[in-house]
C-alpha cells in the first residue's frame, strides 16, 4: 500500500514544514509586541504598534501557513502538481518571513522605506507562488466546489497583496488616499476574497474527512467562492465610484455569507459520527463561534456607524476574527495536516513490514489539547484587554507568545519523532 | 450492499483515511472482467484517481446534490 499511497511529484516533507515550524514565531513575536508596547497599542485601530501586530498574525503567520500547506494539497485535493515544489517552497518561504518581519518593522518605525521593501518582497514572493499555482491549476478542469474555491481563492489573493502592496506604498510616499476605506477594502479581500474562501475550500474537503460529519450540499458549496468574489468586487467598484450605500451593503452582504458558511458548517458538526471531541474539533468550534460573534459586530458596525467609531468595537471584533477565527481554524488543521504527513512520508519510504508510528505518537492529543487552552486563555485575555487595557494588555501579551511558542514546541516535537523514526529505518536498510 | 449504477459498492462517506482507499483497492481486486464498482464520498480522491490510471482503470465522477461523489470505476 505504501508504494500506492505515494504519488509522483508529493513534495518532500521539508517544503510544508518550514512554513509549520515558522509561522508561531510571528504570532509569538505579536505577542511580544503587545508586551513591549503596551496598553498603549490598543488604543485604536491604527496604532502603529496594532497595525504591526495584526500583519505578523495575518501575514506571518496566517499567510505563511495557507500558502506552506497550499503546496503540499494542491495534488491531494485538485490533482494540481506544481513544477518544483521544494524551489517555490524556498523563495516563497524567505519572502514570506522576510516581508513580514520589514511590514511590521516598517509600521512599528513609520519608516516609509521599510514598508515600500516590504511590499516589493511580498509582492514578488506572492507572485512567485501565484505564478507556480496557476500553471498547476490550468490544466485542472473545476469539477468539484473545492476546485472552484480554490481558482477563485487564488484571485482574491492576488486582489488583496495587490491592494496591501499599493497602500503600503502609498503610505511611504505620502500620497493623498482614503486610506480608511481602502484599508477595510484591503481586509476585505483579504479575509473574505482570499482567506475565507480558501477555508470554505478545504472545509469542503477536511470538514466531512477528519470530522466524519456529512457533506457539504453541492449547490451551496459550488457559489460561495463566486458570490463572495463578486461581492468584494462589488466594494471595490463602491469604493472607487465613492458610493457608501454601496460599501455597506457589499459589506452586510459579505458578512452575511461568511456568518451562513460557519453557521451550516456548525450544523454539519453537529450531525458527526466520531464520538470522540479531538482537538482539530474543539478548535473549529471555537473557530466557528468566534468567527460568527466577530462577522455580527462588523454587521451591527454597518447597520449602526457610530458604534464603528466607539473604542475598541473594531478591534475586538477584529481579535475574534483574527486570533479567535483564523488562528483556531489554522491551528486546528495543523495537529491534523503535520502528523498526517509525517505519517505518509515515513509509510513511503518504509519497507511494506517496516511499523509506522502512529499519528497520535508522532504529535500526541495531551499536548495539543494543553496548547489549546493556552491559546483559548490567550484570546480571553486579548479580548478582556480592549476593554482593560491598562491591567491586562500586557499579560494578554505573554499568554499569546506562550500559546505560539507551544504550538511550536509541539510542531517541532512531531518533526524531531519522524526524523529520529527516520533514521531508524536508515540503519535498517543498512543492515538488511 | 448495491445501486443501480453498480452491483459493488464502497460506502466510504464516514470512514477516515486511508481506509476509503484501501478498501476500494481490495474491492478492485476482487471484480471479475466487464463488472464496475462504485465509490461514495464527500470528496474527489485526486490520489486514488491516479493511481486508478496507472493501474489501467477507467473512471466517472458525478457530484450529487447532497455532496456526495459517486465514483464509477471500471477496467
Amino acid at each position: 500500500m505504501q508504494a500506492l499511497l505515494s504519488f509522483d511529484k508529493t513534495p518532500p516533507f521539508a517544503a510544508p514544514l518550514r512554513f509549520f515550524i515558522t509561522a508561531p514565531l510571528f504570532s509569538l513575536a505579536a505577542g511580544l509586541l503587545l508586551l513591549w508596547v503596551g496598553p498603549d497599542l490598543l488604543a485604536s485601530r491604527w496604532t502603529p504598534g496594532l497595525l504591526a501586530a495584526t500583519h505578523l498574525v495575518t501575514v506571518g503567520f496566517m499567510l505563511m501557513v495557507m500558502l506552506g500547506a497550499l503546496i503540499q494539497i494542491l495534488p491531494v485535493v485538485a490533482g494540481a502538481n506544481l513544477d518544483n515544489p521544494l524551489a517555490v517552497a524556498r523563495w516563497l518561504h524567505a519572502g514570506l518571513a522576510a516581508g513580514a518581519l520589514l511590514l511590521a518593522a516598517g509600521f512599528l518605525l513609520g519608516n516609509g522605506a521599510l514598508l515600500g521593501t516590504a511590499a516589493l518582497l511580498l509582492g514578488l514572493a506572492v507572485a512567485t507562488f501565484l505564478v507556480a499555482s496557476g500553471r498547476a491549476l490550468a490544466g485542472v478542469p473545476s469539477t468539484s466546489p473545492t476546485i472552484r474555491g480554490l481558482k477563485l481563492a487564488l484571485v482574491g489573493l492576488a486582489g488583496a497583496i495587490g491592494l496591501g502592496a499599493w497602500l503600503a506604498v502609498a503610505i511611504a510616499r505620502g500620497w493623498a488616499v482614503a486610506l480608511p476605506s481602502l484599508a477595510d477594502l484591503h481586509a476585505g479581500w483579504a479575509l473574505g476574497a482570499w482567506a475565507g474562501t480558501l477555508l470554505a475550500a478545504m472545509a469542503y474537503v477536511v470538514v466531512p474527512m477528519f470530522q466524519l460529519t456529512p457533506g457539504y450540499p453541492a449547490r451551496p458549496s459550488w457559489w460561495f467562492p463566486g458570490v463572495m468574489l463578486g461581492l468584494m468586487l462589488a466594494w471595490g467598484l463602491a469604493v472607487w465610484l465613492d458610493a457608501p450605500q454601496g460599501i455597506r451593503l457589499a459589506q452586510v452582504l459579505s458578512a452575511l455569507l461568511g456568518i451562513a458558511f460557519a453557521v451550516l458548517t456548525l450544523r454539519l458538526q453537529r450531525q458527526r459520527r466520531r464520538a470522540r471531541s479531538d482537538v482539530t474539533y474543539r478548535y473549529w468550534q471555537l473557530g466557528l463561534a468566534s468567527a460568527i460573534l466577530a462577522l455580527a459586530m462588523a454587521l451591527t458596525a454597518t447597520a449602526w456607524p457610530a458604534l464603528a467609531d466607539r473604542a475598541g468595537w473594531s478591534i475586538l471584533a477584529g481579535i475574534l476574527l483574527l486570533v479567535g477565527g483564523f488562528m483556531s481554524f489554522i491551528i486546528g488543521m495543523l495537529y491534523k495536516i503535520v502528523p498526517f504527513l509525517a505519517w505518509m512520508h515515513l509509510r513511503n519510504r518504509g519497507g511494506p513490514r517496516s511499523p509506522v508510528p502512529s499519528m497520535n505518537r508522532l504529535l500526541p492529543e495531551a499536548d495539543a489539547q494543553r496548547q489549546m487552552l493556552a491559546h483559548a486563555v490567550a484570546l480571553a485575555l486579548l479580548l478582556a484587554a480592549v476593554i482593560a487595557p491598562d491591567w491586562l494588555a500586557r499579560p494578554a501579551g505573554v499568554v499569546l507568545a506562550v500559546a505560539s511558542g507551544w504550538l511550536m514546541v509541539n510542531l517541532l516535537g512531531a518533526a524531531r519523532r519522524y526524523r529520529q523514526h527516520l533514521e531508524k529505518l536508515d540503519r535498517e536498510a543498512v543492515a538488511a | 450492499m448495491s445501486h443501480p449504477k453498480a452491483s459493488h459498492v464502497v460506502d466510504a462517506r464516514y470512514m477516515e483515511p486511508p481506509e476509503p482507499f484501501v478498501q476500494t483497492m481490495e474491492m478492485l481486486d476482487t471484480l471479475k472482467p466487464g463488472e464496475k464498482m462504485l465509490l461514495l464520498l464527500f470528496r474527489e480522491p485526486h490520489p486514488l484517481y491516479k493511481v486508478l490510471r496507472q493501474n489501467g482503470h477507467a473512471y466517472e465522477t458525478e457530484l450529487l446534490a447532497d455532496g456526495t461523489f459517486e465514483i464509477l470505476i471500471w477496467r
